[in-house]
């Protein structure tokens, strides 16, 4: 109890003292923007965290839902003038709302056809952002131009957006945080290590699962929507799959069921890249090694509850179970 | 005596074979109910089919007066029914709380609402039920471990618990027996017979019919996925057609 409160107080005063501290020292805007980058992408990683960490739902389109919020936010934004209190709840209940939708053909699926139905969601977004060419500008994606405005104030400043990310990010992360360290989160938990078990204790593990999916897509709407608001132009490349991957590795690098050791998954592979930035191309390479590595030598990640491997071999095993009714069709 | 669970006319056919053929029985309010059976007589596909896991081909199961036919096993799980499984399945990556917790929860329900808001009325009491079968199988001090990490015996009272936490009305146990040496038996024989005193109606399955026959006060003995007796203990030992079957069938 005690430990996680000061583990809290630490990331609090980190990301509102210290970092600010810093990024005023350096004044630079590119400083800002991977500051920002990283807070949007400790949101994407937690918000996976819940639906895939705890609940054990592979989530393969992650960033498709982080998509909708961002345009959401920036066609709401650009062509009707709906500003970022306004905007950014309803960028975050568009992606629960499309999830919704998509979770309940889907949900019924054994785990590993439900994978592959993520994937194919994702792609089907990320096809809607590039070819619905009137709605979202296609490739050219979207240019916002209104900045963040809290009730009347323009906050114009790089600081002042700094701050406005992180309190959101902040808050959604509390609440992430709640949800996976409570009875509800054991709950969660529990379809991940067995969800029949589960439900012969009373659970109903269709809705649970359905809450879950939503709630972590509303957090990536939240997230998609910061990001419009921050860089002012948004466009389908953001948001396609090998993003959805990225999320996923910071989640399986920070230890799938592990909210501190997702978000610091994030910031290494959000910060890593960038300070390798001097070596050029190889960088990338060096990412991926480490990536790698971390899955060999630290199975369940930096400070995970599951074994990622094992985890893959489950979700896998599942569908060569010969458990009648299941053969052949992939449903439960 | 009033019937807590009457099943009637209940089969369930794979394929061609028919691992539960025609069985008709009822267990009453209170009793210690056994279901003996060799390799492959069909008791546990009996019990998939009592708690919802497996629809029966024919055939209905009543629980309470109440036809739960046709329901998920989560809704029997509501009607007051918890059960265990045969190949011990406890949450392992889950501290030995949080599996108890479970149960309780299950019953008790959690929403993502009621867990960031006004502090769930039924934390409370999850935590106090979960608290209080901890201590029943006595696993309080290993209430912060990986349920992964205790020993095989431990975790089969885990997963007793984490059924009790449920407060069932009825306990269906699947060979908690199973892979315990003959002290270890005899102790959770003494188990399952307080938890009976106590006024616990519950159904056990096992293999061999030692356990069965010392605590059970009535037997139902399948052989290949019929019912060929159903009475006290003392009768079926002497029944002919149990004999034949155990010493016909594959005994290990
Ligand atoms: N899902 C299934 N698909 C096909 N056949 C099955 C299935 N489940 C059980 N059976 C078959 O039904 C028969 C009864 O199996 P069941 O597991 O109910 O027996 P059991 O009495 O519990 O045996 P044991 O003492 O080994 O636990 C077996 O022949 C088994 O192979
Ligand atoms: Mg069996």
């Amino acid at each position: 109890m005690s430990k996680s409160r000061l583990i809290k107080t630490g990331l609090v005063l980190a990301a509102f003292a210290v970092v600010p501290a810093v990024l005023v020292g350096f004044d630079k805007g590119y400083y800002y923007q991977i500051a920002t980058l990283a807070a949007i992408f400790m949101l994407l990683a937690a918000s996976l965290h819940l639906v895939t960490g705890v609940a054990g739902l592979l989530q393969l389109g992650h960033a498709a839902f982080y998509g909708v919020g961002a345009y959401v936010a920036a066609i709401l934004g650009a062509d009707h003038g709906v500003g970022f209190t306004v905007g950014l709840p309803l960028a975050g209940l568009s992606a629960a709302a499309i999830a919704f939708l998509v979770a309940l053909p889907t949900m019924r699926l054994m785990s590993i056809y439900f994978a592959v139905a993520t994937l194919a969601i994702g792609q089907m977004l990320y096809l809607v952002f590039l070819n619905w060419v009137d709605l979202t500008n296609g490739p050219n994606g979207v240019m916002l131009f209104s900045g963040i405005n809290l009730f009347g104030i323009e906050i114009e400043s790089d600081l002042g957006i700094y701050y406005v990310v992180a309190a959101v990010v902040a808050v959604s992360i509390l609440v992430l945080n709640r949800l996976s360290h409570s009875y509800y989160g054991n709950a969660l938990r529990s379809l991940r290590e067995d969800d029949q078990c589960a439900s012969a204790m009373g659970i109903n593990v269709t809705v649970m699962k359905i809450q879950a999916f939503v709630i972590s897509s509303f957090f990536a709407g939240i997230a998609g929507a910061l990001w419009a608001y921050t860089t002012g132009y948004i466009s389908p490349n953001d948001f396609h799959f090998s993003q959805s991957i990225l999320i996923l590795t910071m989640v399986v690098v920070g230890g799938l069921g592990s909210l501190p050791g997702v978000l610091i998954g994030a910031l290494l592979l959000i910060l890593l890249p960038e300070a390798l930035r001097s070596v050029g191309d190889i960088r990338n390479i060096i990412v991926g090694l480490v990536m790698f590595g971390s899955i060999l030598f630290l199975p369940k990640g930096l400070f995970g509850e599951v074994s990622a491997l094992n985890f893959a071999r489950r979700l896998l095993g599942a569908n060569w179970s010969n458990d009648e009714g299941q053969k052949g069709i992939g449903w439960k | 005596m009033t019937a807590i669970l009457e099943l009637d006319g209940l089969t369930r056919a794979f394929g061609g074979l028919k691992a539960v053929d025609n069985v008709t029985t009822r267990v009453d309010h209170g009793e210690l109910f056994g279901l003996i059976g060799p390799n492959g007589a069909g008791k546990t596909t009996l019990f998939n089919l009592i708690s919802g896991f497996t629809p029966p081909s024919s055939g209905e199961v009543r629980f309470k007066g109440e036809k739960i036919t046709g329901l998920s096993a989560h809704q029997i799980a509501h009607k007051g029914m918890s059960r265990t499984f045969q190949n011990l399945r406890v949450f392992p990556n889950m501290t030995v709380f949080d599996n108890i917790s479970v149960g309780a929860l299950g019953m008790l329900g959690v929403g993502p609402f009621s867990s960031l808001f006004g502090r769930s009325s039924h934390a409370k009491e999850i935590s106090e039920r979960s608290w209080e079968m901890l201590e029943k199988v006595g696993l309080a001090d290993h209430a912060d471990d990986l349920a992964a990490n205790l020993s095989y015996g431990k975790r089969k009272y885990l997963e007793i618990a984490r059924a009790l936490a449920m407060k069932p009305d009825l306990l269906i146990l699947d060979e908690p027996a199973a892979g315990m040496n003959d002290s270890e038996t005899t102790e959770l024989a003494r188990f399952i017979t307080g938890l009976n005193k106590e006024g616990l109606t519950i159904m056990l399955v096992e293999h061999d019919m030692g356990l069965v026959m010392g605590i059970c006060e009535r037997l139902v003995v399948l052989a290949s996925g019929r019912k060929i007796a159903d009475d006290v203990p003392a009768v079926v030992r002497q029944d002919p057609g149990v004999l034949a079957a155990y010493l016909g069938g594959d005994e290990e």
